[in-house]
């Protein structure tokens, strides 16, 4: 029996394989999720959604969380950039920088990314609040006489936050694609003359462009719809996410969340091809 | 490499405090789980482990765990079951189809956990009707957690020497066979850090469960009863509780598989 017959009998038999797995694909994500789609056309009279086919819910999605959603989509950005730069950086500095303690480096990125992700955001509320660890270390030094108020409950809160739970997530992405440069090629560009910082940019992100990508990509649509961490630290009616929430939890208007998700997500994805588009032509140049 | 000292070493403090700012917050929690104040603030003001007593008798901590076990039990079985026969087929099929294939199946990855969430919640409730409980939430977890574990498997099996399993297949041994004395053997420590690493992903999981799971607790959401309303320092101890449990699974996970890969 030759190798190539028996590949190919192998072959026939890959669909079945996949099947438990594109089943719990198509009926647990792909029909939710359109049927979730449909009911942002329904509408709700007396608390009970009923079939129909309106855009009103869209509408009244811009018109009275227009400015929500601009701001979201703002925090969801700086969110977005500040963690892929730290990630970028911190990544070069494991592949290319830290030498032996690189594995060190990659092993506590990789811890780091579990632990919970409330506990994280706790965290955040215990060291950013008015009784917090911050604010507990200044009144103990005597720095300050009066605990600062501004350090949570803002924007910026939802920035610290945010971009310490996502720093691993975006770290592994882009080491992942730095992995497989290598070093000669930087070696033979120092060698030409190429400054560091030249040999960084000219070969090191085109080839690991697509990692940075994927980073960006998670950072912005996990901030975007995150609605615990603005709930904790952000002062609660800030970002889209939180009154999204509202609409299942206290509101009972599926269709209006539901059309306030996709609107969410259709801009969400716009942002993305567009940062994809600025990298691709920045990189042509 | 030629690095300048200067360089050198304003690298290696750019290293420390991504690491510090990676690590210390947790470490915090931690800390405070053991501290004596009601507040969560320095000076310390001595050790207890008072914390915990408070949680253990905590009326609906036992029902929370239980159901964080049983959920996690469920679907580290069920995604592994899943994820390895899928790795498997995708494995065998050529890289470009699979990388394609595979990047279909992580879309539920890349959706905000909200959306998934009152999207399942919405299925379940009006389209199927099924009562919500713990049933659903392992469903939910599911679709976010069987990529993972696919992922995992499949960049084991993507460098797998499937002439062994064709030798095996030459010498007489039948599909069920080779699978279970030569290939298991082999995958063995994979399979078993992927369950872990889902175990962790699935006692973690919040914003998915929170939707589908009616009324009852896993301890994420009795973390979020608890930590809406005020500082308290037991909450430190359950987080410290959640954070060993899947520190614990994932370092032994990493052990397992190798991460350097």
């Amino acid at each position: 029996l030759s190798g190539g017959s028996w590949r190919e009998k192998l072959a026939q038999r890959q669909v079945p394989m996949l099947a438990p797995a594109l089943l719990v694909w198509g009926l647990l994500f792909a029909l939710p999720l359109a049927s979730f789609l449909v009911f942002s056309f329904w509408s709700v009279r007396a608390r009970i959604m009923r079939p129909d086919f309106t855009l009103k819910n869209y509408a009244a999605t811009f018109t009275d969380y227009g400015d929500v959603l601009a701001i979201t989509l703002l925090t969801a950005l700086a969110i977005a950039g500040v963690t892929s730069l730290i990630a970028y950086a911190f990544a070069y500095a494991i592949r290319f920088r830290a030498g032996r303690y690189g594995d060190f480096l990659l092993f506590a990125t990789l811890i780091a990314l579990f632990g919970g992700y409330l506990v994280k955001i706790y965290a955040w509320k215990s060291i950013l609040g008015r009784d917090g660890i911050i604010n507990g270390l200044l009144l103990w030094t005597g720095v300050i006489d009066e605990p600062l108020g501004v350090l949570i409950y803002s924007q910026g809160a939802v920035v610290v936050t945010l971009t310490y739970f996502l720093l691993p997530f975006a770290v592994l992405p882009i080491y992942g694609s730095m992995r497989s440069i290598s070093d000669d090629l930087i070696e033979a560009a120092r060698d030409l003359g190429a400054t560091s910082f030249a040999a960084a940019r000219d070969i090191v992100l085109p080839l690991s462009v697509r990692g940075l990508n994927v980073a960006f990509l998670f950072s912005f649509l996990i901030s975007a719809g995150d609605y615990v961490t603005p709930r904790f630290v952000g002062g609660g009616a800030s970002m889209m996410g939180h009154f999204i929430e509202t609409q299942f939890s206290f509101g009972f208007n599926w269709p209006m969340g539901s059309a306030m998700s996709f609107t969410l997500l259709a801009c969400s994805l716009l942002v993305v091809i567009c940062f994809r588009f600025v990298l691709q032509r920045g990189l042509r140049r | 490499m030629r690095i300048s000292p200067v360089a050198s070493s304003l690298w290696s403090i750019f290293a420390i405090a991504v690491l510090l700012f990676m690590t210390l917050p947790l470490l915090l929690v931690v800390l405070f789980s053991f501290n004596a104040s009601a507040l969560t603030s320095f000076p310390l003001s001595g050790f207890t482990t008072g914390w915990y007593a408070k949680l253990f008798a905590h009326r609906s901590f036992w029902p929370a765990l239980s159901n964080s076990l049983v959920v996690g039990f469920a679907v580290a079985a069920v995604s592994v079951c899943a994820g390895l026969l899928a790795a498997i087929g995708l494995a065998r099929l050529e890289s470009k189809a699979a990388h394609g294939a595979l990047d279909v199946l992580c879309a539920p990855m890349m959706l905000p956990a909200l959306v998934t969430g009152v999207a399942l919640l919405s299925f379940f409730v009006r389209v199927v009707s099924v009562p919500l409980g713990l049933p659903t939430v392992v469903l939910g977890q599911l679709v976010v957690i069987l990529p993972f574990v696919i992922a995992i498997l499949y960049a084991r099996l993507s460098g797998f020497d499937w002439s062994l399993i064709e030798s095996a297949h030459d010498l007489g041994a039948t599909p069920v066979v080779s699978f279970t004395s030569v290939m298991l053997p082999i995958i063995r420590p994979t399979l078993v850090g992927a369950a872990l690493i889902a175990m962790s992903l699935s006692l973690d999981d919040f914003v998915i469960t929170f939707f589908t799971i009616g009324s009852g607790n896993t301890l994420p959401t009795l973390v979020w009863g608890m930590a809406r309303t005020a500082l308290d320092p037991t909450i430190n101890a359950i987080a410290t509780l959640l954070l060993a449990l899947s520190i614990g699974s994932t370092i032994l996970a990493l052990k397992l598989i190798d991460y350097r890969r």
